[in-house]
């Protein structure tokens, strides 16, 4: 910004081209010219001689100066750097310059600006994208009123630890602010919305500034712990004339990710190499199918469960030591548990009555806690996504995937053949344990069956039916438990987890970024949308139907907020008053929501309400044609309330 | 789920069988089920839910079990007193879940076989 200032006063022109300064005084100078030129000129002239030098900024605008190279030309060449294939917005004036750069100066390509109809929709986009992608979208918007509708979406990327590439247009100088809507929409200090649960964020005041923070915030983005940063764009850095300043661009070197520390590592693997009943929790532990092979190496030598969260697609369902609806009792009776990038070690060992808050301890007394996170790197003061704190006897920094290989190893030298065997005799029982498992979830899907409204149970083996021979994502599977319990699941990319913070309306946006990253790649991408998470945002089903996004939207659609029915039903319970009332203000009826319309009139295919569960099948294979056609499909369909 | 089935069995051995049930209405229990939102938790035929903490009510749940888990319930259900909710209520939400159609077994559920 100082910068700018100091060039549209000391350099009115340079063979770049003109800044927006020199060029209203250009414009002024012109008008003069050509008023004394004309016939009737001789008012204008006196006006002229009157006011000599005509107020910055006051002069009309004309047709006959331009900017030949602005700001957000530079700008986009740095974004174009660093592999960005899309940047998601809603259109707003505050980065008008380097929108215009993206879709002439760019083509429109690496990255497309993809049309979003709420700041929301395109974080949450951008989110889903990178779990899927593994690389950040860009997102652009308002520093004020765009970034006030995107925080709970920044929230969300913050808790689930997935890199977001953010970019906030802003006007610093106060004295180029256009009067009215400029200034409402100007922030002194634009990340300060969101800064609590951002990685990094700067401010550029220059060109050069902007390459190098722009450069620095995507590496930062990438380092695990992964996480959103933010770069400030200011208006006039967009707009003005590049000067004859030399610019580069840094060359962009990513950081290898930390591996735990060797020595500690060696103590790991001897207390798990001991244990006699060892079991592996993984959170957020791996980002690839890599990683999934590492940690099924890992509880392969050790012949130790695994208990798979939901966030990511840790280990396949299909393993023998994948017990993971098994937790309750696995974590009572282990002598050892290892939490591979767990948020919340606290909640895995206890559990915690409601609303007497009585604490149930799940673990034993005496129960050795090795605990491998980055979470001591990303941990903030005022929101508590941190959870409560869990004493570990072994606590290790360290990027879990990338710590799982040479935790293995450590592991193997550890073990005697002797005790190899002894851990290999685990195996049948384990084996035995997962087929009990599996036989228990099928007879649990069965009841209900018939139900109409339709159990979740059925919905979820009607749309495994439609999809099952495909290279399937479940791009939201956090919603409902059934396909985790149920659905055969062997690569990392057949299920994204969920929003992370549990915010309402990631959903439907993080399914279409998950789509979007999936298109190229051959894998059918489905999701179990909640109607109030849709309800949200609605627009970004038009954003799918504009980008030509295939995605195949199974609503799960229970009429209603009915966690928030549950803890009114308790309300009511302990204050002994009527529980029938716990439909006020939860339930989403009178009138009910027509998803499939709603569809139809963002320009996606829409069926439904569907009821009948025999109707399911039919009617997710005809929108599974719309979907293998390259459009999205939203299939509406009425579920029982969980 | 596994709460419910623990919960019953435990109170299986001394607890009175459904033919011990007091009469009730199947058909104003089915309304009053709803009405009291218990299918939020328990869904409509008694199923449980899809998120891992909701509760089934197996078949053949006994008559002392089910009543004594609405007036002082086990773990975190709300409690549902004589004043709000009648003993010939809870009759007829017992003959609701009693008057269900078993649900198939999963092996004779051919979308299931796929597990």
């Amino acid at each position: 910004m100082t910068q700018a200032r100091k060039k549209t006063t000391q350099t009115p022109e340079d063979e770049s081209g003109l800044d927006r300064r020199t060029f209203l005084k250009g414009a002024a100078a012109a008008g003069a010219a050509t008023a004394a030129a004309m016939a009737a000129a001789t008012k204008v002239a006196q006006a002229a001689e009157a006011k000599p030098a005509q107020p910055e900024g006051e002069a009309n605008m004309r047709g006959d100066a331009f900017i030949s190279r602005p700001g957000s030309d530079f700008m986009l060449d740095v974004i174009k750097t660093l592999d960005i294939d899309y940047i998601a917005s809603n259109p707003a004036s505050s980065f008008r310059s380097l929108h215009e750069s993206i879709v002439n100066y760019g083509g429109n390509r690496k990255p497309e600006f993809l049309t979003c109809m709420h700041e929301e929709s395109s974080v949450g986009m951008a989110h889903g994208y990178a779990k899927a992608a593994g690389k950040p979208m860009a997102v652009l918007c308002h520093s004020s009123v765009g970034l006030q509708h995107a925080a709970m979406a920044v929230y969300n990327a913050w808790a689930d630890r997935v890199p977001v590439m953010m970019f906030a247009g802003n006007g610093m100088d106060a004295n180029k602010r256009r009067p009215g809507v400029e200034w409402t929409h100007c922030v002194q200090d634009p990340a300060a919305i969101v800064r609590d649960f951002i990685k990094w964020d700067d401010q550029p005041a220059s060109l050069q500034h902007f390459a190098e923070s722009t450069v620095r915030a995507y590496k930062m983005a990438l380092s695990p712990p992964q996480e959103p940063v933010l770069i400030t764009l200011d208006i006039d850095l967009q707009e003005e004339a590049i000067h004859g300043e030399k610019l580069s661009i840094p060359k962009l070197s990513l950081s290898a990710p930390p591996q735990a520390d060797e020595r500690a590592l060696r103590e790991a693997a001897r207390m798990l190499a001991g244990a006699q009943n060892p079991v592996i929790v993984a959170d957020r532990c791996v980002r690839s199918q890599e990683g999934v092979e590492a940690l099924v190496k890992l509880a392969e030598t050790l012949q130790s469960p695994v208990i798979c969260t939901g966030n990511r697609m840790n280990f396949p369902s299909t393993h023998y030591l994948n017990l993971s609806e098994n937790r309750p009792g696995l974590v009572r009776n282990a002598d050892v548990v290892l939490m591979l990038e767990v948020q919340d070690p606290w909640g895995m060992l206890h559990g915690m009555g409601d609303p007497w808050k009585d604490i149930r301890r799940v673990a034993k007394p005496d129960v050795k806690v090795i605990q491998i996170s980055l979470a001591d790197f990303m941990m903030k003061s005022n929101y508590q996504d941190f959870q409560r704190f869990q004493p570990a006897d072994l606590a290790i920094s360290g990027d879990s995937q990338t710590s799982l290989v040479p935790l293995t190893e450590a592991i193997k030298r550890e073990l005697s053949s002797t005790r190899a065997a002894e851990l290999a005799g685990r195996a049948d029982g384990l084996r035995k344990r997962h087929r009990d498992m599996k036989e228990r979830m099928k007879t649990a899907a069965a009841l209900g069956w018939e139900a109409s409204p339709v159990s979740t149970a059925r919905l979820c083996a009607e749309l495994w039916n439609a999809i099952g021979n495909e290279n399937y994502c479940l791009a939201v599977s956090d919603r409902i438990a059934w396909p985790k319990r149920l659905w055969p699941t062997t690569k990392y990319s057949n299920m994204m987890g969920g929003s992370g913070a549990a915010g309402v309306g990631y959903s439907a946006p993080g399914a279409v970024g998950v789509a979007l990253a999936n298109r190229d790649k051959g894998i059918l991408t489905v999701t179990l949308q909640p109607d109030g998470d849709m309800c949200y945002a609605p627009g970004v089903l038009w954003t799918a139907a504009h980008h030509k996004i295939p995605l195949l939207i199974v609503m799960y659609n229970n009429r209603g907020y009915v966690q928030e029915v549950m803890h009114l039903q308790r309300m009511a319970g302990l204050h002994r008053r009527d529980p029938k009332t716990a439909k006020v203000g939860t339930m989403i009826y009178d009138p009910e929501v027509d998803f499939g319309k709603l569809a139809q009139a963002f320009g996606v295919y829409g069926e439904g309400p569907i009821s009948d569960p025999n109707a399911v099948g039919p009617a997710l294979a005809r929108a599974l044609k719309v979907v293998k056609s390259g459009a999205p499909a939203l299939v509406d369909v009425v579920c029982q309330l969980r | 789920m596994r709460m419910a089935i623990l919960l019953g069995a435990a109170l299986f051995a001394g607890a009175a069988f459904a033919q011990d049930a007091p009469k009730g209405s199947a058909e104003r229990g089915k309304k009053l089920y709803i009405d009291l939102n218990c299918h939020s938790c328990h869904g409509t035929h008694g199923q449980g839910g899809g998120r891992g903490s909701e509760p089934s009510i197996p078949a053949g749940y006994p008559w002392q079990g089910f009543f004594n888990q609405l007036r002082k319930p086990r773990r975190d259900m709300p409690a549902y007193e004589e004043k709000l909710v009648g003993n010939q209520d809870v009759a007829d939400l017992y003959a609701y879940f009693a008057s269900l159609k078993p649900a198939p077994a999963a092996k004779d559920i051919p979308q299931l076989r796929n597990f």
